[in-house]
C-alpha cells in the first residue's frame, strides 16, 4: 500500500477514533448537558424511562435481556428474508439444465446460502427465544452477564458484512464471493497457498472465514452466559428437578457449543494462516483430511446446537394446545443430554466417502445410529402428549405438529444415511440435501415459526392475523415437502449435489423442486406481512393469557410476566375497544372442539 | 459523579460500551489480516479501551489506567510473541507486530499520562 492511502486511512482512522471517544463522553454524561434526559422529543414510555435511554440511542445501548433478544430476533429474520433469496435464486437458476446465473454466481449463492441459514438465522434466532424468554422462565432479573450479552449480539452485524462482502465488492471489481460451499474443504479453500491458482474468491474467502469466525466468538461468549445465568440465576422455586424443558434444551446447546465453535475458531484461524501467514496446517500430507476432522467435529454437533433448543420449543408449546403436560418429560430430559453426549461421537459419518479406516467407520456408523434412539424418544413423546389430548390446531400448533412430521421423516432418511453400505451409494448426491433440509427446514425453522407465533402476543402485545398464519403454514407445509421430496428422489437417481448445470433426464424433478421452493416463498411473503402489519396494526391483547391456557391448567409462567406488565402499563393510547379474538383460543372450554377451534370465524382477522 | 451520573448510573438497563468492543474485534481482525497498519492500531486501540471502558463501568477497576497498561503489556507479549515466530512461517509479519506494540505502546502512554495528570478526585471512591 502506498504512502499516500496510509496516511489517509490514519487520518481516517484517527477521525474515527475521536469520533467514538466524543460520542462516548456524550452519552456518558447524559444528563450534566441535557437535563431532561435525552430525546426528550421522543415519546417515552414510563417503562422505558427509568431503566432506558429513548430512541435508537436505546437500541444501541441496551444490556436488557429482552431488547437484545428482539434485537437478535430482527438479526435472524433479516438473514432467514437474505438466505431465502439467495436460495429462490439458485432454485430459478435450476429450472433448466444450463445455468441462467452462471456457475461462479451459483457457487457463491451456494456458499453464502448454507452459511447465512446456519449462522446468520439459526443459532441467532434460537439466541433470540432464549435471550428473551430463559430470564423470564427462571425467575432471573436479567441474563448473567448483561454487557457480555451485548457484546455477543453486536459482534453478529460484522460478522454478516463480512460473510456477504464478496456480493458488494464484486460490483466494485474487487472480488467476489467465496466459492467453497459452507464446508470449506481444503485444497479448494486453500486457494493460491495450496498451490492452484485462489478461483474461488479470493480475498472473499478470507473476508467469509473471518465473519465465520466472529460469529463463532459471538456463539460462544453468548452460550456462557446462558450456562452461568441457567446455573447461578435461577428464581429460588426454580430447582434442576421442575426447571423447564426449553431452558433444559438451551443449557445442553450451550454445552454442545462451548466444545464444538473454539474449535471451529481453531480451524478457521489456521486456515487463516495457511492461506495469509505462511504456514502448512492442511498443506503438508494428511491436511486435507485433518480439515474434514475437524471441521466436521464442530460440524456435527452444529446441527444439534440447532435443533435441540427448537426441540425445547416444541416440548414446550405442543402441550399448550394439546391440553395436557408433556408426557415422559424426565424422559425427554435425558434423551437430550443423550443427544448432546452422543454428537460427539458421530462426525466422521460426513466422511464415510474418504477413504478412512474402515474400523474407524463402523464405530462411527453404530453411534450414528445409536443416536436416532433418544430422538425417537422424543417423537413418540410429543405423539403420546397429543394422544387423546384436547388438541387445538392454532398457527403454533400447526407448525409444531408439522416439525413432528417432518423431523420424522428427515431422521429416517438420516438412519438410511448412517449406515455406511448406502452412504457410500448416496455421498455427495441430492439425498443427502434433501434428508437435513427435512430437517432445517421442515424441523428447525418450523419450530422457530411456531415460537414466534405463539409468543408474538407476548413481544408485540398484539395478535398476528390467524389466517394469514394458517395460509402461511399450509403453503410452507406443501412447499417444504415437494420440494426436499423431489431433491431425495433426485438423489437416488444418481443427481450429485452443488452442481449449476445438470443432465436433461434430471429436470422434472429439478423443476418440482423449485415449483415448490416457489410455494415457500410465496408462503413468507405472506408470513412477513402478517408479521409487520400485526406488529403495527394487529389487535391489542388485553389478557394475560391470550391462548387461554388456564381452562387446561397448562399456563406457564412467562404470561404470567405478561400480565403484571399488562396491570403496570400506565394507560394505552386509547386501543381498540374490540375484544381480541384469539387465534384458537376463543372457545369455551364446555363444547371445545378441534374442528370449532380450527374455524376461521372466530379467528382474529 | 454524583452531580453527573453517566449514562449507565442513570439507566440501569444501558452501556455504551458493548457495541464498540464489538466494532474494535473485526476492525482490528481486518487490519491485522490484510496488513494494513492504521486499521490494525485503531481495531486494537477501539478494543482495549473500550474493554477497559466497560471494566471501569461496571465497577470492577475505579480508574481506567491501572487497566490500560494491563491490556498494553498483553499487546506487547502479542507483538512480541509474532516477531518470534515471524522467521518460521513463509511470509513477512514484521509490520503486523509492529501494529499491535504501536497500539500497546499508545495505550502505555495513554496511562501513564493518565494516572499523571487527571486527578483522582475525578472518579467516584
Amino acid at each position: 500500500m502506498d504512502i499516500s492511502a496510509q496516511i489517509s486511512l490514519t487520518v481516517l482512522m484517527g477521525v474515527f477514533l475521536v469520533a467514538v471517544a466524543t460520542w462516548l463522553t456524550r452519552v456518558e454524561n447524559w444528563r450534566s448537558y441535557s437535563p431532561v434526559g435525552g430525546g426528550a422529543i421522543v415519546d417515552r414510555s414510563g417503562y422505558v424511562e427509568e431503566e432506558k435511554p429513548a430512541g435508537i440511542i436505546r437500541w444501541l445501548t441496551t444490556v436488557d435481556h429482552k431488547d437484545i433478544g428482539i434485537l437478535y430476533g430482527l438479526y435472524g429474520i433479516t438473514a432467514f428474508v437474505v438466505g431465502g433469496l439467495m436460495v429462490t435464486a439458485m432454485r430459478i437458476d435450476l429450472v433448466t439444465s444450463e445455468s441462467l446465473l452462471g456457475t461462479a454466481t451459483y457457487n457463491g449463492l451456494l456458499t453464502s446460502h448454507g452459511i447465512t441459514m446456519l449462522f446468520l438465522f439459526g443459532t441467532p434466532i434460537i439466541a433470540a427465544f432464549a435471550n428473551y424468554l430463559i430470564p423470564l422462565i427462571i425467575g432471573a432479573d436479567d441474563m448473567a452477564f448483561p454487557r457480555i450479552n451485548a457484546i455477543a449480539f453486536w459482534l453478529l452485524p460484522p460478522a454478516a458484512l463480512l460473510i456477504w462482502a464478496g456480493f458488494f465488492a464484486k460490483p466494485l471489481g474487487l472480488f467476489g464471493p467465496a466459492q467453497t460451499a459452507w464446508t470449506m474443504y481444503t485444497p479448494l479453500s486453500t486457494g493460491a497457498a495450496g498451490g492452484s491458482a485462489d478461483m474461488v474468491g479470493g480475498a472473499g474467502v478470507d473476508m467469509m472465514l473471518l465473519g465465520l469466525h466472529l460469529s463463532g466468538v459471538a456463539t460462544t461468549i453468548g452460550a456462557i452466559n446462558f450456562i452461568a445465568t441457567i446455573f447461578t440465576q435461577r428464581g429460588e422455586k426454580v430447582t434442576w428437578a421442575n426447571l423447564d424443558i426449553f431452558s433444559w434444551t438451551v443449557l445442553t446447546q450451550s454445552g454442545l457449543i462451548l466444545f464444538a465453535f473454539p474449535l471451529l475458531g481453531s480451524a478457521l484461524v489456521m486456515l487463516l494462516a495457511d492461506r495469509n501467514f505462511g504456514t502448512t496446517f492442511f498443506l503438508s500430507d494428511g491436511g486435507n483430511m485433518l480439515w474434514q476432522h475437524l471441521f466436521w467435529f464442530f460440524g456435527h454437533p452444529e446441527v444439534y446446537v440447532l435443533v435441540l433448543p427448537m426441540m425445547g420449543i416444541v416440548s414446550y408449546v405442543l402441550p399448550r394446545f394439546a391440553g395436557r403436560q408433556l408426557f415422559g418429560f424426565k424422559f425427554v430430559v435425558y434423551s437430550t443430554l443423550a443427544i448432546g453426549v452422543l454428537s460427539f461421537g458421530v462426525w466422521a459419518h460426513h466422511m464415510f466417502a474418504t477413504g478412512m479406516d474402515p474400523r474407524l467407520r463402523t464405530s462411527f456408523m453404530a453411534v450414528s445410529m445409536a443416536i436416532a434412539i433418544p430422538s425417537a424418544v422424543k417423537t413418540f413423546n410429543w405423539i403420546t402428549t397429543l394422544w387423546n389430548g384436547r388438541i387445538r390446531l392454532t398457527t403454533p400448533m400447526l407448525f409444531c405438529i408439522g416439525f413432528v412430521s417432518n423431523f420424522i421423516i428427515g431422521g429416517v432418511t438420516g438412519v438410511f444415511l448412517a449406515s455406511i453400505p448406502v452412504d457410500l451409494v448416496l455421498h455427495d448426491t441430492y439425498y443427502v440435501v434433501g434428508h437435513f433440509h427435512y430437517v432445517v427446514m421442515g424441523a428447525i425453522a418450523f419450530a422457530g415459526f411456531a415460537g414466534i407465533y405463539y409468543w408474538f402476543p407476548l413481544v408485540t402485545g398484539r395478535m398476528y392475523q390467524a389466517s394469514l398464519g394458517k395460509a402461511h403454514f399450509w403453503l410452507t407445509m406443501i412447499g417444504t415437502n415437494i420440494t426436499f421430496f423431489a431433491m431425495i428422489l433426485l438423489g437416488y437417481g444418481g443427481m450429485p449435489r452443488r452442481y449449476a448445470t445438470y443432465l436433461p433426464q434430471f429436470a422434472s424433478l429439478h423443476q418440482l423442486a423449485t415449483l415448490g421452493a416457489l410455494i415457500i416463498f410465496v408462503g413468507q411473503l405472506i408470513w412477513f406481512w402478517n408479521m409487520v402489519s400485526s406488529w403495527f396494526e394487529g389487535k391489542r391483547v388485553e389478557s394475560a393469557d391470550p391462548w387461554n391456557l388456564a381452562d387446561d391448567g397448562v399456563n406457564t409462567i412467562e404470561w404470567q410476566w405478561f400480565g403484571t406488565k399488562l396491570d403496570t402499563q400506565l394507560a394505552t393510547d386509547g386501543g381498540e375497544a374490540d375484544e381480541v379474538a384469539t387465534d384458537g383460543g376463543q372457545v369455551d372450554a364446555d363444547d371445545a372442539s378441534a374442528d370449532a377451534d380450527a374455524d376461521p370465524e372466530t379467528n382474529t382477522e | 459523579m454524583e452531580e453527573t451520573p453517566g449514562l449507565s448510573d442513570q439507566y440501569r438497563k444501558a452501556s455504551p460500551w458493548p457495541l464498540f468492543i464489538a466494532l474494535g474485534v473485526p476492525i482490528s481482525e481486518l487490519g491485522l489480516l490484510f496488513d494494513i497498519f492504521p486499521v490494525a492500531v485503531g481495531g486494537l486501540l477501539l478494543f482495549c479501551g473500550c474493554v477497559v471502558g466497560m471494566l471501569q463501568e461496571a465497577g470492577y477497576i475505579r480508574m481506567p489506567w491501572s487497566g490500560l497498561a494491563v491490556s498494553a503489556g498483553l499487546l506487547f507479549l502479542a507483538g512480541g510473541g509474532v516477531l518470534y515466530i515471524n522467521p518460521q512461517v513463509g511470509v513477512d509479519m514484521t509490520l503486523r507486530a509492529y501494529a499491535i506494540l504501536a497500539s500497546g505502546l499508545i495505550l502505555a502512554m495513554g496511562a501513564g499520562a493518565g494516572r499523571l495528570f487527571v486527578p483522582k478526585s475525578q472518579f467516584p471512591a
